[in-house]
């Protein structure tokens, strides 16, 4: 089955959209030209770069290279969800934890799945195992972005009643429940949105890249169902993990909160 | 001399300042403590330390002669209880709050125990279904210290009980404390007023640069107490 091409100057007018978004940022002084075109930019060269590496890795296919872009894969996602987090460690001490948490996720979402459901041959064959972990490494990512920056936000300002209940007794894992209970939901409700609207609201990208490529509609859902059910599976696990670590940095052996502050290089005023 | 809580030589570093530098405090049992000082002088970070709330550097906390360090820090907090200057409510009613401390150890507050801590703090039973986080700033405080109570805790540590409230509110408090003192309840309360630090009736300490000092009869520092 044959599919519309999209030519060098098709593609170059779909920058078009590009600059109705600069436009609006423009009217409305937002301040976002810069980093719309840099986005713009950035999002085509490094799909471009990804389009060749996936065309060599499918021409040479051999489970080092594989990896080794998984890897790479996985070390950017966690470098991108350790950034910006307000209130809490340096990106430092938050990188090889979302590194694991991410990992974590993404093993338990991949493994079952690619042994059982779609099981591969050999089992690192890249145009299942790259695209399909792609998207898990993605979901983990933005769920442990969310949990390191709600946390340690939310604890930072509800201090006070952490510390009230550390003081009536409560072990850390009670007196940062609410915190806690908090940034899961929070954490997992794009995913779970993700779940009520698909169908209804989005074609899903890869069920739409398998029906534009030829696949038969019917075998394309199947995909998606079995990526939506790993979906979930990645951002609870990626979000149960990160809260793990969150709650062990945020507490000392003996229970006492480290008030993210201290994580703070400016000097606050102690008592 | 017997000690229920005692504090030896702590320090406590922050940033490369030394907010506690080698205060020892020995609290006996049923004893009523109050520590006077200013703003910035240690003070509170001492009655953190004393609750085992902040990470000492260097020092020693002894609950009934027991290392602190070798108790699990959800009973030593249990029979030392702490309030902070202005206590966090928690969500729900302040029958809920009452109810706290004993649900996180799997026990329930029966009702006639919730209706005897909040009459014993001087508040009526009425104030039992209201929701906490609308209280004023004096009954806040009542709640919480009938909060703590309901862990029944050997050891009270107060910071600045009274800071937050307006003076009349702040004695009432005060008297509430003594007279929970002359039940035998131990109590260390950290203050800058010098009429609450005398109206507590007890031994009285001073804190200046993290050090702590007794009082001598004129009511000023002049000894480092022993460790």
């Amino acid at each position: 089955m044959s599919y519309v091409h999209i030519t060098l100057p098709r593609l170059l007018l779909s920058l078009g959209l590009i600059a109705v978004a600069i436009a609006l940022s423009r009217r409305s002084r937002l301040g976002l030209e810069g980093d719309l075109v840099w986005g713009a930019l950035r999002g085509a060269a490094q799909l471009i770069a990804i389009g060749y590496v996936l065309l060599l890795l499918f021409n040479h296919e051999h489970p080092a290279w594989v990896l080794l872009l998984l890897a790479v894969m996985l070390i950017a996602a966690a470098a991108t969800s350790a950034r910006r987090v307000e209130h809490g460690p340096p990106r430092r001490v938050l990188f090889p934890r979302a590194l694991a948490a991410i990992g974590a996720g993404a093993l338990v979402a991949l493994v079952p799945v690619f042994a059982a459901v779609v099981p591969l041959h050999p089992w690192y064959e890249a145009r299942y195992l790259v695209p399909i972990s792609g998207m898990m490494l993605s979901n983990a990512m933005n769920v442990v972005a969310l949990v390191f920056e709600r946390i340690f936000a939310s604890t930072s300002s509800e201090a006070d009643q952490v510390e009230a209940l550390l003081a009536l007794g409560a072990t850390p894992r009670q007196a940062l429940e609410p915190q806690v209970r908090a940034t899961l939901r929070a954490a997992l409700l794009p995913t779970i949105n993700g779940l009520l609207t698909v169908g209804l609201v989005a074609l899903p990208g890869m069920m739409t890249g398998q029906i534009v490529s030829g696949t038969a509609p019917e075998q394309a859902v199947r995909y998606q169902i079995v990526i939506l059910y790993q979906l979930v599976a990645v951002a609870a696990v990626a979000g149960l993990v990160a809260v793990a670590f969150a709650r062990r940095l945020l507490f000392t052996a003996r229970a006492q909160l480290v008030l993210p502050q201290a994580f703070a290089p400016p000097a606050a005023g102690h008592r | 001399m017997t000690s229920v809580l005692e504090g030896r030589e702590l320090v406590v570093l922050r940033e490369g300042r030394r907010i506690l530098d080698g205060a020892s405090i020995l609290i006996a049992p049923g004893e009523a403590v109050a520590i006077e000082g200013p703003s910035g002088s240690g003070k509170s970070t001492l009655a953190r330390a004393l609750a085992t709330l902040v990470e000492v550097d260097a020092g020693t906390v002894l609950f009934d002669g027991q290392d602190a360090r070798e108790i699990a820090p959800t009973e030593f907090r249990t029979r030392v209880a702490f309030l902070a200057q202005q206590p966090a409510m928690f969500a729900g009613t302040v029958r809920a709050n009452l109810g706290a401390g004993p649900a996180l150890h799997g026990k329930s507050l029966g009702d006639s125990q919730a209706r005897e801590l909040i009459v014993a703090v001087g508040l009526d039973e009425s104030i039992l279904p209201r929701e906490a986080r609308t209280l004023s700033g004096g009954e806040k405080q009542r709640v919480a210290l009938a909060r703590a109570l309901a862990n029944a805790p050997e050891v009270l540590i107060l910071d600045e009980p009274t800071a937050a409230l307006d003076p009349d509110a702040g004695e009432r408090i005060v008297a509430l404390l003594r007279a929970l003192s002359a039940r035998g309840l131990s109590l260390v309360m950290v203050t800058h007023v010098e009429a609450h630090a005398r109206a507590l009736g007890g031994t009285r300490y001073r804190c200046e640069r993290g050090r702590l000092f007794a009082p001598a009869a004129g009511g000023l520092a002049t000894a480092v107490l022993p460790s």
